[in-house]
């Protein structure tokens, strides 16, 4: 048998997928020939095997973390926001130019131009609205976290109403619990349907 | 939205004040992050809460952000690093939520109702042992292995993701292999697989 001159990182490496073509070809070639390399990659697949199954087991039926947008959304509305600098905004343009190029392909983008301008030169008028990606959906962080805030407070008012009869006949918790809420709502309608419900219940006690 | 807009492209959208782009970044990455990051510290809770702080500084930062490499490569930096922090400022073994795993059999137990229920739990008392492997690796070690394995990454983005030089993650995931052989050699004598 001849003499083995492969390292433990090569059988390691062959395992992993990470030798390149002709490498793989030399190694399985000394495999044909070399039982304590093939005994070491035999190992190391087994090894392999045995963390997949493991780890599969954990990991084999998660989800997404439940509301992950919600709550980024309003653990931002807590930090002051980053403003850009104006270097940082002059890069950002450089960056989506090049950016547009490179997806648009420069060949294209000359061409569009050239149909744009024979267009123009025989029909007329062609800048019509070019399709853009879901322009009309953009909004701002901003009405995100305030959107998320009027959930918040609709969740709580919600959650006092349809548990009222849950609670003390006196209706004080009530009361208290559409105070936090109207305190919760201030600067929006829901403070005012907050103020009509605790009317209601005052009137009731 | 478009599958085939490049995640590059998202990120000049959302540059340019659109939430939706990030909301669609997040979209596609959330589950892969949440995977790695509960890979890395064996906990649901903790490994919410740390995706939740992957996608909060990618937030913040996307604004200076320059694209040197792909984005995911960034996203995995930012959470290797609060993975390696979670570690170090924890300074002990990862706990093994109980509940996750009973949630495990139970599922395993629904699913076949005529299997063996101790076989069952010599298997789950298996992967316990295996896992508890894994975690014995150093953190560096543990990164580049959970990188290479599971996540899909070439070497080179593992250097990229982890700072280091290819050759750098090539010991340490040399390292990883010979350590999970030595400490799984009782299960790989008797047989088991």
């Amino acid at each position: 048998m001849p003499k083995c001159n492969k390292s433990e990182a090569q059988a390691i490496d062959y395992v992993y997928g990470e030798l390149d073509v002709s490498q793989v070809v030399d190694f399985e070639r000394h495999l044909s020939t070399c039982n304590n390399c093939t005994r070491k990659v035999n190992t190391y697949k087994r090894v392999l095997r045995l963390v997949d199954e493991a780890e599969a087991e954990l990991t084999a039926h998660i989800i997404a973390p439940r509301n992950l947008e919600a709550k980024l959304y309003r653990r931002l509305a807590e930090v002051p926001p980053v403003k850009p600098t104006l270097s940082s905004r002059l890069s950002d343009f450089a960056t989506g130019l090049l950016l547009t190029l490179r997806e648009q392909k420069v060949v294209s983008f000359c061409l569009f131009i050239f149909a744009v301008i024979s267009v123009a030169f025989f029909v007329g008028n062609p800048f019509r609205p070019a399709p853009t990606f879901d322009m009309s959906q953009i909004d701002s962080a901003d009405a995100r976290i305030e959107q998320y805030r009027h959930q918040d407070i609709q969740r709580s008012m919600e959650d006092v109403l349809r548990n009222r009869h849950l609670r003390n006949s006196d209706g004080w918790d009530t009361v208290s619990q559409l105070n936090r809420v109207k305190d919760q709502a201030q600067g929006t309608n829901w403070a005012n349907i907050a103020k009509k419900h605790l009317k209601n219940v005052h009137s009731e006690l | 939205m478009d599958k085939l807009i490049d995640d590059e492209m998202l990120v000049t959208q959302f540059k340019s004040g659109s939430q939706k782009a990030f909301d669609e970044l997040m979209k596609r990455y959330e589950r892969k992050i949440f995977g790695y990051l509960l890979r890395s510290v064996r906990n649901y809770e903790d490994a919410e809460e740390l995706t939740l702080e992957v996608f909060f500084k990618a937030y913040r930062a996307l604004g200076s952000w320059e694209p040197k490499a792909k984005f995911s490569t960034w996203l995995y930096t930012i959470a290797s690093n609060l993975s390696i922090d979670y570690h170090r400022s924890k300074a002990r073994k990862p706990v093994y939520m109980l509940e996750d795993e009973d949630v495990i059999e139970a599922r395993v137990v629904a699913t076949d109702i005529s299997s063996n229920p101790e076989k069952q739990l010599e298997e789950k008392e298996r992967g316990r042992i295996i896992r508890e492997a894994v975690d014995e690796l150093s953190s560096k070690q543990k990164a580049v292995f959970m990188l290479a394995r599971y996540e899909g990454l070439q070497i080179k983005e593992v250097a990229e993701t982890l700072g280091m030089a290819e050759g750098t993650v090539k010991i340490h995931l040399h390292r990883a292999m010979k350590k999970l052989q030595t400490l799984l050699r009782p299960l790989l004598e008797n047989n088991e697989i």
